[in-house]
């Protein structure tokens, strides 16, 4: 019995033993066989690079302007492809006809991919930002494909999902935000100054392949959103006011901005040409050779008569003149040696400051500029930012150029003509950042697009920049008075009715190699309102206008137009209403 | 001398109870590491599951991401100006003039000048404080056990 009992517990025992045994060395025969330490060591961790999302672009109510959009990459996986070559040959060969019935590929050049692709090759990419319907043609053949084994097999296509920049507005404020290109490179305007925060940083890891590890995928950082400053509803109306402004004129092109002078919020900023930023492979063709792709920040020209009031408020802030102060405009005066005349080489006889401004007298203005003398003037044109960067937070701002005495090429004529506009190289935001200093009681604001940061679901708000104060307060109240009336004393076809506003025309003579254009102009216009309280500040600018000469019949118009849509977009009452609401 | 053998070889166990002692010994110790690797296993597979999971809910959620973007993209093309604008000329508005629009005073109304895409702190708060993943999940036996061990010490501690 005894004996009987030792033989079965030793038999379970050596069973159980053996099993045991046998489960252990097959974990260790596992753990350590080659061919499992191959799998493992290839697939235990991948290197994989994580592209974050970039970051969308808003206008200021909320409205996308950037976003982004599902693409495919469309490769083969060479090591899917069978070991003979006949069979391989033939699904290299399904796949090249699939990719030409889907995605339009040219198969001679698929099927080239595929059998030329370089020796230990495991992957090919055979077409990437392809559409997602296109890419569904192309999963459907698959599926079907897989549902009939005699068929074609397209088992090696592999399919990977990424984004890509997308502008639902197409073309709309196209200058402001610039594109991006397929390496997720941003090029002018916005896409170009904020581009290392909007594309976020990319990660390249070592990605577990075990699941056990999986908490150690990498976190990425989505792009930061960004607010703009621009108004779409603005912005597209003055982007059809600027078209139709450049059929109705002939000009050659056209820049309009429209900026809050007391914040130096960029509302809105259109010029010519402009481009769909969803086809950007076209901006070679929009802007040939050294067209600017943002006018407004990009070209530098003589503003002419609107620079009038740079030297009339300089001139008041200095105390060389006043309002009342009288000038006998005989219709020349010379200046280094050179004569001036007027635009219309006439004699204006006596005129006071807002005539000279209502009028706009070169001879005047010279005057004014010589009594200053070059210290006083230039200084003064120097503190209002003219012929420096604006530092506009878009990318492709030039300087121009406001000469200087003792600079090898300035003249002591120069004095007099640059008092209205000529000789001297602006853009046209540099002509708003340094207007808004009249309106907005002094103080010159730091013209930008960028309205507010968002990250982690928290918004940062820019706040509000000074850039200096060229005048004092007084001057401004003072000058954009003077600007007000003269435009009522020339029943300017820039007036709204209902609003004060305050503005200068500006018809400028083009330079060229060989002196100035004899036939073309530059007109523009410069204006803020409602004087008391101003809300908006607009520059209008049309290069080469062939329907008339003079900014006041082209330009002004415009601006009218612009403002008429402005008060009604911005709930700006008329000038009777605030006064009835404020007891004035 | 010959007392003190016949004594010994009383008490010594028989032959047979000696090899089923050992062999009682060892399958308790089977058993003993039977236990172990079975918990060693269900813990593993039960990390390597919810690995898996984390692995298809972050391939969801980079979906998810995508479709979103997808989504915002399609509607503001929707609702882009061209498309408002065709839509609403469609329905026979015209752009107002401004000299027929009526002002109303509204005492304390402040018109928002632009939008705030700040998230409520309360998501803040709950994203940040949100756990990962539990360690249950990542920790080895013998993590686990050290944990248990140092937490009920640490428990006994405080009592």
């Amino acid at each position: 019995m005894r004996k009987f009992s030792y033989w079965r517990y030793l038999t379970v025992a050596i069973t159980l033993g053996l099993i045991g045994a046998s489960i252990l060395v097959q974990i260790v025969r596992i753990q350590n066989s080659p061919e499992v330490a191959g799998v493992i060591g290839q697939g235990a961790y991948i290197w994989k690079t994580f592209y974050p999302a970039r970051g969308e672009i808003y206008d200021r109510n909320g409205n996308l302007l950037a976003g982004n959009k599902t693409v495919y990459e469309i490769g083969v996986d060479l090591t899917a492809l069978p070991n003979a070559k006949d069979a391989s040959l033939k699904m290299e060969n399904d796949i090249a006809l699939a990719a030409q019935s889907a995605l339009g590929m040219d198969p001679a050049d698929a099927l080239s991919r595929m059998t030329t692709a370089p020796a230990g090759a495991q992957y090919i990419t055979l077409e990437d930002y392809v559409a997602p319907d296109q890419a569904d043609q192309l999963m459907t053949l698959q599926k079907n494909d897989q549902a009939n084994p005699s068929g074609p097999n397209l088992d090696a296509v592999h399919f990977t999902a990424h984004l890509m920049r997308s502008y639902p507005e197409n073309d709309l404020a196209s200058t402001i935000i610039g594109y991006v290109t397929r390496d997720n490179h941003g090029y002018m305007g916005v896409e170009e100054k904020y581009d290392n925060i909007l594309a976020g940083i990319p990660v390249t890891k070592l990605v577990p392949a075990d699941p056990r590890q999986a908490v150690d995928y990498p976190q990425i950082e989505p792009g930061q959103t960004l607010i703009l400053t621009i108004d779409r509803e603005i912005q597209a109306s003055v982007e059809k006011i600027l078209d139709d402004a450049l059929v109705s004129t002939g000009a050659a092109s056209g820049t309009i901005i429209v900026m809050d002078p007391k914040t130096g919020e960029i509302l809105a900023m259109s010029s010519t040409p402009r481009m769909n930023l969803n086809d950007y492979t076209q901006v070679s063709q929009i802007f040939p050779g050294e067209t600017p792709f943002n006018r407004a920040i990009s070209e530098a020209y003589e503003p002419g008569s609107v620079a009038k009031i740079f030297t009339m408020a300089s001139a008041l802030d200095n105390g060389t003149i006043k309002p009342g102060t009288i000038f006998l405009d005989t219709g020349t005066i010379v200046v280094g040696g050179v004569p001036i005349h007027d635009w219309d080489n006439g004699a204006w006889g006596y005129q006071d400051m807002t005539g000279c401004l209502a009028n706009s007298l070169n001879v005047c203005l010279a005057w004014v500029s010589t009594k200053m003398g070059n210290n006083a003037f230039y200084s003064y044109m120097q503190r209002f930012g003219l012929g420096q960067l604006t530092g506009i937070d878009l990318a492709g701002e030039v300087p121009g150029r406001q000469k200087l005495p003792g600079d090898g090429d300035w003249t002591p004529v120069d004095l007099g003509t640059n008092a209205f506009g000529q000789g001297v190289a602006i853009t046209p935001i540099q002509m708003v950042m340094a207007a808004s200093a009249l309106a907005n009681n002094g103080q010159m604001v730091y013209p930008h697009v960028l309205l507010a940061e968002v990250r982690d679901g928290h918004q940062s708000d820019m706040a509000t920049h000074i850039v200096g104060n060229p005048i004092s307060a007084d001057t401004a109240h003072i000058i954009t008075n003077m600007l007000h009336d003269s435009l009522l004393k020339e029943s300017s076809t820039a007036l709204l009715g209902g609003y004060s506003i305050a503005g200068k025309t500006g018809t400028a003579q083009i330079p060229t190699s060989t002196g100035y254009d004899p036939v073309n102009i530059n007109a523009s216009f410069i204006g803020w309102g409602p004087i008391d309280n101003p809300r908006f500040l607009v520059y209008v600018w049309l290069e080469k206008p062939q329907s008339n000469k003079a900014a006041s019949v082209v330009a002004a118009p415009i601006f009218k137009q612009v403002i008429e849509k402005l008060v009604v977009l911005m709930g700006i009452p008329p000038d009777v209403a605030v006064a009835q609401t404020t007891g004035q | 001398m010959e007392n003190v053998t016949q004594i010994v070889q009383h008490v010594r166990q028989a032959h047979w109870r000696v090899q089923r002692q050992w062999i009682g010994l060892f399958l308790l110790g089977l058993v003993a590491v039977s236990m172990v690797a079975g918990i060693y296993l269900n813990i593993t597979v039960r990390a390597t599951l919810a690995g898996r999971e984390i692995q298809l809910l972050q391939n969801q959620l980079i979906d998810d991401q995508r479709s979103n973007s997808d989504q915002e993209t399609l509607l503001a093309g929707l609702t882009s100006v061209a498309s408002m604008q065709q839509r609403a000329e469609a329905k026979g508005f015209k752009p107002v003039d401004p000299g027929t629009i009526t002002y109303v005073v509204v005492p304390g109304y402040v018109p928002q000048t632009s939008v705030d895409m700040s998230q409520p702190e309360a998501d803040n708060q709950g994203q940040s404080q949100a756990p990962v993943l539990l360690p249950a999940y990542t920790e080895s036996l013998f993590d686990w056990i050290t944990r248990t061990l140092v937490a009920s010490a640490s428990t006994g501690g405080q009592q």
